[in-house]
């Protein structure tokens, strides 16, 4: 976030906070000691505000994402109503409600974001219709290092940027469209067959078992020609 | 513009963008692949492989569906079995849904039933003339009785010595006039021109956004047709008044014929000296460029066009900012709709006041209304804002067939639907708010007793879910779920409690959604849960099914 030295005073759930101008309401907060829960946003990478978890109230006719929307001055922000509460949960059982039974990352490092986000918020139940069965957005297990889960991929845009912006490796983009848009690797191609080269910077990235790491214990690290 | 243009190019000469092109694409023009297969996977017109020589595009929305059948569609692609190199595709809304049921073949509008689809594309029929036509009609929001007189209005500003006064000038009788933005979302067009004209930053763009393509709506398309002259005035004197040196005009791809009307005029405004390197002889530099899209209702959304423009995927930006202060290429830009350029020479020459008493009773202005569905002679109507819904179906002959009116939607697929009961209602911004729907699009959709609003209001949410962009959760997922648990209850089996939980998918989908398609994608559904409980309740409200949930 670009910022002019100068500062903006806000209140955040009623509790005042000065920022440099161009701070974001996520930052801000934190600041304050204020945790927002966040799926598609990573402090390493610019936010694009696209799961909505991040979502408060500053007043107007439609929610804020917090990680993109920058500090005014004068700023009246609830992070935590009734109603926000009741929106992340709708949102969580949305993405839920595509996501398969077993996370692969709840089996490697343990850390699976949106099942513990479920947890924090108390979601037990799905109400929607189960899109997971079968597993139809497909696997694809052709790199020799990272396991890609396209039904545990919440299209949550961050190793795109992790491979993008961080790495400069510019392999990772979304392809497709509406419900049927998903990661692609290059022009849409296995991993394994694409220019990925493996750094493990999406993997780490990834906030669900969408990416995870290969056993690579007694693999053959160079090839035999 | 460039890239998307290049791969466009490749699409129509080759008949698709294969893996091949893109690999030498991107070496050539340095551009991850990522980049190109996100665009080539993004937009409808791009293909991988080529198709067979006859493409059949059938329209599946509401206007269309409801003079078709629900099962248009099928049928039309049962006549087409065995045709030889012929393949078709359900399509959203074409544009034309005076001449429901629509399709095109090999991207010229036709409309009719399978056969005489069938016949279009087997060439058995020849198709029909896909060229502006030579007759347009007089308009009353244009000021100019012959060609000769065009560009009057222009010609009369930028002759004025005092510059400063007369750009102010402009922008305060466009705020008198109290004119709004005609796309859908109403903004007060002054203020939109005196932001821009303000907004730090150079070079400042002009855009006219002339991708109409919600379910309903067609005006613009006429206007394009008829009136390109006072599209092209309007965004002279924008950028005139904001200080611009460049306009785009981004043009919905199914509107070939508006196309050519509206390069020509670009060819006649050109040779007039009003397009060019000395605007009129004052010395300003000022041109316009076409950027046909490459389809997708989304782009109607200002911010997914500008990210189209930018060649990149079209998916709306977080807002603010804006596009006055950060539009194209970061750059402030003046974005207005068709008819909302096309209104401003009248006004302009007229003043204010004029414009303002050409509404009825306490409404302002003239609004163009595309006009479809149970009535006697769909089309665009030019009338006073504040004309009632039942003086326009009046107008346009009432209800074929001697059916009664059940309900309408008043301002396109996104507007709520109401009641027949409400009919006098004035069409304005603010009497339909009130009324609990909205003006939108200015499309209004006569229903007639009989036919089934869920279904509908399904037609339209399925439009909703088949051009959400994808890039937030709420809309992504959240339209197809509903349309998936409507569907289920349509099919006999609705979940339990299944209206609440749509009420609450859609007060989600309204708040957390980025942008305006998926803030208003279940809105028609609700509307007819909140306006028609009855119907709703037969087929929605069965207590029995099982949610098909799964537990977590």
């Amino acid at each position: 976030m670009s910022t002019d030295g100068k500062q903006v005073t806000l209140t955040i759930d009623d509790r005042s906070v000065t920022v440099p101008r161009g701070t974001t309401l996520w930052e801000a907060a934190r600041e304050l000691g204020i945790d927002i829960p966040v799926l598609c946003h990573n402090p390493r990478m610019s936010p694009v505000g696209v799961c909505r978890m991040c979502v408060v109230d500053v007043g107007e006719r439609v929610l804020a994402a917090s990680c993109v929307r920058p500090c005014e001055e004068g700023m009246k922000v609830q992070t935590a109503t009734p109603e926000v509460l009741g929106h992340r949960r709708t949102l969580t059982q949305l993405l839920l409600s595509d996501y398969p039974e077993q996370s692969r990352r709840e089996g490697t490092t343990g850390d699976d974001a949106l099942l513990a986000l479920a947890r924090d918020l108390g979601v037990d139940a799905v109400p929607f219709p189960d899109g997971a069965t079968g597993a139809p957005r497909g696997q694809d297990d052709s790199s020799p290092v990272i396991a890609v889960d396209h039904q545990a991929c919440i299209l949550c845009d961050r190793c795109i940027r992790a491979c993008d912006e961080l790495q400069h490796n510019d392999v990772i983009g979304r392809t497709g469209k509406g419900y049927f848009a998903r990661i692609a690797f290059d022009l849409n191609n296995p991993m394994g067959q694409s220019t990925c080269v493996a750094c493990g910077e999406c993997m780490a990235s990834c906030p669900t078992g969408a990416l995870t790491n290969k056993a690579v214990a007694g693999m053959r690290v160079l090839a035999e020609s | 513009m460039d890239l998307l243009t290049r791969m466009m190019e490749l699409q129509e000469a080759r008949g698709a963008v294969t893996d091949e092109m893109l690999r030498q694409l991107s070496k050539e023009l340095r551009v991850p692949l990522y980049r190109l297969e996100g665009l080539r996977g993004f937009y409808p017109v791009f293909r991988t492989q080529p198709g067979p020589k006859t493409h059949v595009q059938v329209c599946r929305d509401i206007a269309c569906a409801m003079k078709g059948g629900e099962g248009h569609c099928v049928d039309v692609a049962k006549a087409l079995q065995g045709l030889p190199d012929v393949e078709v595709e359900e399509v959203s809304c074409l544009g034309r849904c005076e001449t429901a049921p629509a399709a095109a073949v090999n991207e010229v509008p036709v409309s009719g039933g399978p056969e005489v689809i069938a016949a279009f594309a087997s060439g058995q029929r020849p198709l029909p003339s896909n060229e502006p036509t030579h007759t347009p009609r007089h308009w009353p929001t244009d000021p100019y009785a012959n060609e000769r007189a065009h560009y009057t209005m222009l010609r009369r500003l930028l002759e004025r010595s005092d510059v400063d006064a007369a750009r102010t000038e402009v922008v305060e009788t466009l705020k008198a006039s109290g004119l709004r933005g005609m796309g859908g979302a109403g903004f007060p067009t002054g203020m939109k021109w005196e932001f821009t004209a303000k907004a730090a930053g150079e070079p400042k763009y002009v855009v006219c956004n002339a991708d109409e393509s919600e379910p309903g709506t067609f005006k613009d398309r006429v206007i394009l047709e008829e009136l390109p002259h006072l599209l092209i005035e309007a965004m002279v004197l924008g950028a005139w008044v904001i200080g611009a040196q460049q306009g785009v005009i981004y043009l919905r791809h199914e509107y070939g014929r508006e196309r050519k009307a509206l390069e020509q005029a670009l060819q006649a405004a050109r040779a007039a000296g009003v397009l060019g390197a000395s605007v009129l002889g004052s010395g300003w530099a000022f041109d316009l460029r076409i950027f046909v899209s490459p389809g997708g209702y989304i782009m109607g959304e200002e911010t997914a066009l500008l990210e189209a423009l930018e060649d990149k995927r079209g998916e709306p930006r977080n807002k603010p900012p804006f596009p006055t202060n950060f539009g194209l290429w970061g750059k402030p830009t003046l974005m207005n709709n068709v008819e909302t350029f096309a209104a401003i020479p009248i006004i302009l020459d007229k003043g204010a006041d004029w414009w303002a008493a050409q509404g009825k009773g306490e409404f302002k202005g003239l609004k163009f209304l595309s006009v479809s569905g149970d009535v006697a002679t769909p089309g665009v109507y030019c009338v006073p804002m504040g004309t009632t819904v039942a003086e326009l179906l009046q107008i346009c002959g009432g209800v074929p067939g001697g059916r009664k009116l059940a309900a309408f939607a008043p301002g396109g697929a996104s507007s709520n639907f109401l009641p027949a009961a409400k009919a006098d209602v004035a069409l304005d911004f603010q009497a339909l708010q009130a009324a609990g729907s909205m003006l939108g699009s200015g499309a209004v959709i006569f229903v007639a007793e009989g036919r089934d609003l869920v279904e509908l209001a399904l037609n339209e949410v399925r439009f909703f879910r088949n051009e959400s962009c994808g890039k937030c959760v709420p809309c992504r997922v959240g339209s197809h779920k509903a349309v998936t648990l409507v569907e289920g209850a349509l099919a006999g089996q609705p979940a339990n409690g299944l209206v609440p939980l749509l009420q609450e998918m859609g007060r989600t989908l309204a708040r957390t959604s980025i942008c305006g398609l998926g803030q208003v994608a279940l809105g028609p559904l609700l509307s007819v849960i909140t306006n028609f409980p009855q119907e709703a309740a037969q087929r929605l409200g069965g207590a029995n099914g099982s949610h098909g949930s799964k537990g977590q």
